[in-house]
């Protein structure tokens, strides 16, 4: 009788069993957070040491425009909502009406965008109204932020010095570029000339390589009229006559004999070596006219290697090198400092500045920029990292190579020693008077007025401007 | 009165009243909110100046050599546009008009350019018609030995070029208003007209010019309206550009209130922009009432 | 001149004048059917091996502009509609009826279409903004009426002008109401003005960019802002925007093909003789 019970009870005790191991397996597989956080595989491959969910729940939208870095990171935005459990909104604005859209968003308070890619230069109005947060106050969070591996100070310094105002972090730099040449080597080597070391040289080597007649102009920068387009190049030439902004008792000043040889040479440039549209062209035009072999030299972003290098489209893959800035009269070097950023909307509600933040954060990371670049599987692998060390990665290097002759040396020395911070007038009327200045630069250039009397007339108009 | 008229007065307030409340809750504020704009000091890049401005925006405008400019701009471009519509037009109209059997074939071609997004004409024409050395304009200047030129690069030229893709874009419309206007004249008129051994030039301008001045009247009410307002196109092909050369009043006031974030000079603008538009529209609108 | 002669002069001599006019959308349709490399090829080909994969990468793919189409067609299709059953009849009792201030209701709804939109964008957001109403369809409807309302109105009193008053006068005699003489006997003489006004109101609501961009964001987007899919600040895809552009037109063609008739009869009456009662 005991037996049979013993037996009896093993088989209750053994079906129990069972039944509890299935039950238990079957709420391991379908609920498998009741043994583990979802996404702490996720969190322990990123290795920050903060609770990345806490601002589970929350939803943002980010304004980007449509371009091949930004789309690379929206095409990993997943692993941002996993590790988070935020969700992201993401919004391709077109790049001419990203800055108004922004701006009526921050002015009006409608909170619609949690953040968006912003211009550099813009911080200080966006400063001045409030409608950014200060970014220090997240940085040393230690519940917001693991310094050590954001590791802040990583992301390239002249970049960082932009996004600031006054010594104040407003926005994290995602991705940037620095103007450079880009010429054929090809062609260079056959006649026998190597990059220009100095603006006149830069001259002389397109006046032996200019042949019209064979549909083969020998230089060209940007002429479309632009805060963001003839005014990213001209002020490196100006740097380079050592021309400066502001005169020594703090006036804004562009009427300067530096100035006017500064634009003298511009407009010298581009009729001499450039097709007759390039008044209107901005650096997709230049872009496609290298790719297409009839341009045989240009200065502009490194980044738009990925383009002259896009078989699809391009003709002279393997015939590019890069060469830094030419010198100025003045024996200064001065490239760009372009970069889009990421602040945080002020007028957002506490969790969703935070949800922001983690976003921020997510996407300046090492582990993200090297997602989005090296390690991306995708054709377009982004050049314009944001971090000395992936610059450093060998296996970033060796991508960046294929882009062209001493593209990575070029990018480094450029972004390290090439730039000055006031290479364009830092102040809150920057979009009003880099517009003044565009359209003068391109008067002069389509000859309406002489570089003197163009200057004179923005002169006029920057003193009523500032005059406020 | 008696009831019937009572009851129409009733029934036209009815069928009227939804329209007009819709304008009214949806034009008034904004109109309003324009106005007051205009008389205040709203700078985005200097926040501090902010604040209540009276006439002074009014009278920096009428300083203001850029807006004096742009004001010459949109009156050369709105009139030339117009009247190379109208001309084309009619000429095209006259054309198609001896030819009753391919008339549904061309009234759908013409259909095609006004239906395409404005936005998207700016950014055809600009690159892939006028680019020098690039487009096909370009292309057929140099074959037929006019040469190339910068199209949208010289001043003058870009002026040429903008009114030209407007005119290109709008013209079918006055075409086929044209077109459909001359078809339904009465022959008979031109029986007697020919039996009184009238040339062909005496007809035309006698009778059918007259006979055809309401669908021109309204031609040039709309598509002046329309050409004052433009803005998409020229954007996308020029930006305002070179220079200002191309910069309409319309465009003026985008760049004022958006680029340089000056909100209160930039509603100053489109208000003037308004009593101006109104001011002709008036004109124009006496003269079709007087017309009928 | 003998006729059949001249006949094909003038014919030979409209199709040049109508080809070069559609020239630019002839060859944007080249465009379309050309790889991206083959655009940049000067001087430019005529012939070249066609391919589909443009439209296919406008269609589907990361690319698509369907969501943006079908964005469109609720926005333009509501707005038409709307405009439509409102502006009718506010026509018809502007145009025919004893409308109290007339003279100037007809001018205020003039005036509400001068108001440069360049004026309105900010003011529009402010007032979606409160109601929460930016990035949704009736937000975007609500403004897209405010243009189309006063415009559709003012063509239709011009085509309702025309009716010989003879038509009313016959309804009254024969003891028909008010409502019964719009709906059956008004409405239906002016079926070319409302083929004309439909397709018009339409394509402002499809083509409109300036609005669409500010006012619309991520759940709402018109296919206008779609066209800068295939631009971004690198490159522009041209032959993949001419895909995308040609395949945004196709409602409107529709439309146009579908009332051509009507259209054309419409524009007629508008336009003869310019309204008034004779």
């Amino acid at each position: 009788m005991k037996k049979k019970k013993t037996i009896l009870e093993k088989k209750i005790s053994r079906r129990k069993f069972v039944k509890n191991s299935v039950y238990t397996g079957l709420a391991l597989g379908v609920f498998p957070g009741i043994l583990t956080y979802p996404s702490d595989a996720l969190a322990e491959s990123f290795g920050a040491n903060i609770n990345w969910r806490q601002a589970e729940g929350s939803e943002i939208t980010v304004g980007l425009i449509p371009a091949g870095y930004f789309k690379n990171l929206a095409n990993v935005k997943s692993t941002f909502e996993d590790l988070t459990g935020v969700k992201l909104n993401i919004e391709m604005t077109p790049p001419a009406q990203i800055r108004n859209k922004a701006m009526l968003d921050f002015s009006k308070k409608t909170g619609m965008w949690a953040t968006n890619c912003t211009d550099p230069m813009f911080y200080y109005l966006y400063e001045a109204n409030g409608w950014v947060d200060r970014l220090d106050e997240y940085l040393e969070n230690p519940k917001l932020t693991d310094k050590k591996w954001f590791d802040y100070k990583d992301i390239q310094a002249s970049w960082r010095g932009t996004t600031s105002v006054k010594g104040v972090p407003y926005g994290i730099p995602f991705d940037g570029e620095a103007t450079c040449q880009i010429y054929r080597k090809d062609i260079y080597d056959k006649v026998g000339i190597k990059p220009a070391n100095t603006l006149d040289e830069y001259l002389s080597n397109a006046q032996k390589i200019h042949d019209p007649k064979n549909r083969l102009w020998a230089a060209a920068v940007r002429g479309m009229k632009g805060a963001g387009q003839n005014m990213y190049i001209y002020p490196s030439i100006l740097a380079g006559y050592g021309g400066k902004w502001f005169n020594s008792s703090g006036k804004m000043t562009v009427h300067t004999p530096e100035a006017i040889g500064a634009l003298d040479y511009y407009v010298k440039l581009q009729k001499s070596f450039a097709p007759s549209g390039v008044s209107n062209w901005n650096w997709p035009d230049l872009a496609d006219a290298f790719g297409q072999g009839t341009l045989g030299s240009y200065i502009d972003a490194n980044s738009t290697a990925a383009v002259i290098n896009n078989a699809e489209k391009s003709k002279v893959v393997g015939k590019i090198g890069y060469a830094r800035w030419p010198k100025g009269p003045s024996g200064k070097r001065v490239c760009s400092i372009w970069n889009w950023s990421f602040p945080i909307n002020a007028a957002l509600s506490e969790k969703d500045k935070v949800a922001t933040w983690l976003f921020i954060q997510w996407a300046c990371s090492k582990e993200t920029q090297a997602a989005t670049s090296h390690k991306f599987a995708g054709a377009y692998k982004r050049v314009g990292v944001n971090r000395n060390s992936v610059w450093k990665n060998s296996d970033f290097q060796s991508l960046m190579s294929k882009m062209g002759d001493n593209f990575v040396d070029t990018s480094i020395k450029s972004y390290n020693q090439d730039t000055d911070a006031d290479w364009r007038p830092r102040t809150a009327k920057w979009p009003a008077i880099g517009g003044e200045m565009a359209t003068a630069i391109q008067s002069a250039l389509v000859g309406e007025k002489s570089s003197s009397q163009a200057l004179i007339d923005a002169q006029a108009k920057i003193d009523k401007l500032m005059m406020g | 009165m008696n009831p019937s008229a009572q009851q129409e007065k009733s029934f036209a307030i009815m069928l009227a009243a939804p329209s007009v409340l819709v304008l009214i809750i949806t034009t008034t504020f904004p109109i309003l909110y324009l106005i007051w704009s205009s008389f205040q000091n709203i700078n985005l890049a200097m926040p501090m100046n902010d604040g209540f401005a009276g006439i002074e925006n009014y009278i920096e405008m009428f300083k203001d050599k850029q807006y004096w400019k742009s004001f010459r701009l949109t009156v050369i471009y709105t009139v030339s546009t117009v009247s190379l519509q109208l001309l084309i037009g009619l000429g095209l109209a006259l054309l198609i008009l001896r030819i009753p059997k391919a008339q549904w074939v061309f009234r759908l071609m013409a259909i095609l350019p006004i239906v395409l997004a404005p936005v998207v004409v700016g950014l055809f024409w600009r690159t892939l018609m006028l680019t020098p050395d690039f487009g096909i304009v370009d292309f057929f200047t140099q074959a037929i030995g006019l040469g190339s030129h910068a199209w949208l690069s010289e001043p003058k030229l870009a002026l040429f070029s903008v009114i030209l893709i407007h005119t290109w874009q709008w013209t079918p419309f006055a075409f086929l208003v044209l077109l459909a206007s001359l078809a339904s004249l009465p022959s008979d008129l031109y029986e007697a007209a020919k039996i009184d051994r009238a040339s062909a030039i005496k007809r035309f301008f006698y009778i059918t010019l007259p006979l055809i001045r309401p669908a021109i009247i309204i031609i040039v009410i709309m598509r002046s309206m329309i050409a004052l307002s433009a803005y998409a196109a020229i954007y996308a092909a020029t930006r305002g550009g070179p220079g200002t050369a191309t910069e309409i009043l319309n465009l003026y006031a985008y760049r004022t209130s958006f680029l340089e974030v000056n909100f209160g000079y930039g509603s100053t603008l489109a208000v003037f922009i308004l009593v101006v538009t109104v001011s002709v529209a008036t004109v124009l609108y006496l003269i079709r009432k007087k017309n009928n | 001149m003998n006729k059949k002669i001249r006949d094909s002069i003038l014919t030979l001599l409209a199709t040049f004048i109508l080809l070069i006019w559609i020239l630019p959308l002839i060859w944007s349709v080249f465009v379309s059917l050309k790889s991206e490399i083959e655009v940049m090829a000067y001087p430019p080909n005529i012939f070249f091996e066609p391919t589909l994969n443009n439209f296919r990468d406008a269609i589907s793919g990361s690319l698509s502009i369907v969501s943006e189409l079908a964005d469109s067609l609720i926005i333009a299709t509501i707005t038409t509609t709307l405009t439509l059953v409102l502006s009718i009849p506010a026509a018809y009792s502007l145009a025919r009826l004893n409308l109290v201030g007339k003279k100037k209701l007809g001018f205020y709804v003039l005036a509400t279409q001068m108001i440069p939109p360049m004026g309105l964008v900010i003011p529009y957001y402010l007032i979606l903004g409160k109601f929460g109403w930016l990035d949704t369809y009736h937000g975007m409807i609500i403004v897209y009426m405010t243009f189309s309302l006063p415009f559709a109105i003012w063509l239709m009193v011009s085509f309702m002008e025309d009716i010989p008053r003879e038509m009313e006068e016959a309804a009254f005699l024969d003891k028909a109401s008010r409502v019964k003489t719009l709906l059956f006997i008004i409405i239906p003489q002016v079926k070319g003005g409302i083929a004309v006004t439909t397709l018009f109101t339409f394509m402002n609501a499809w083509n409109e960019f300036l609005f669409a961009v500010q006012l619309s964001g991520n759940k709402v987007r018109p296919v206008t802002i779609a066209m800068y899919n295939f631009v971004s600040v690198e490159q522009t895809m041209w032959a993949k925007l001419c895909a995308a552009a040609l395949i945004a037109m196709i409602p409107v063609i529709i439309i146009g093909i579908i009332g051509n008739n009507h259209i054309v009869k419409g524009l007629t009456l508008g336009a003869v003789k310019g309204g008034g009662r004779k």
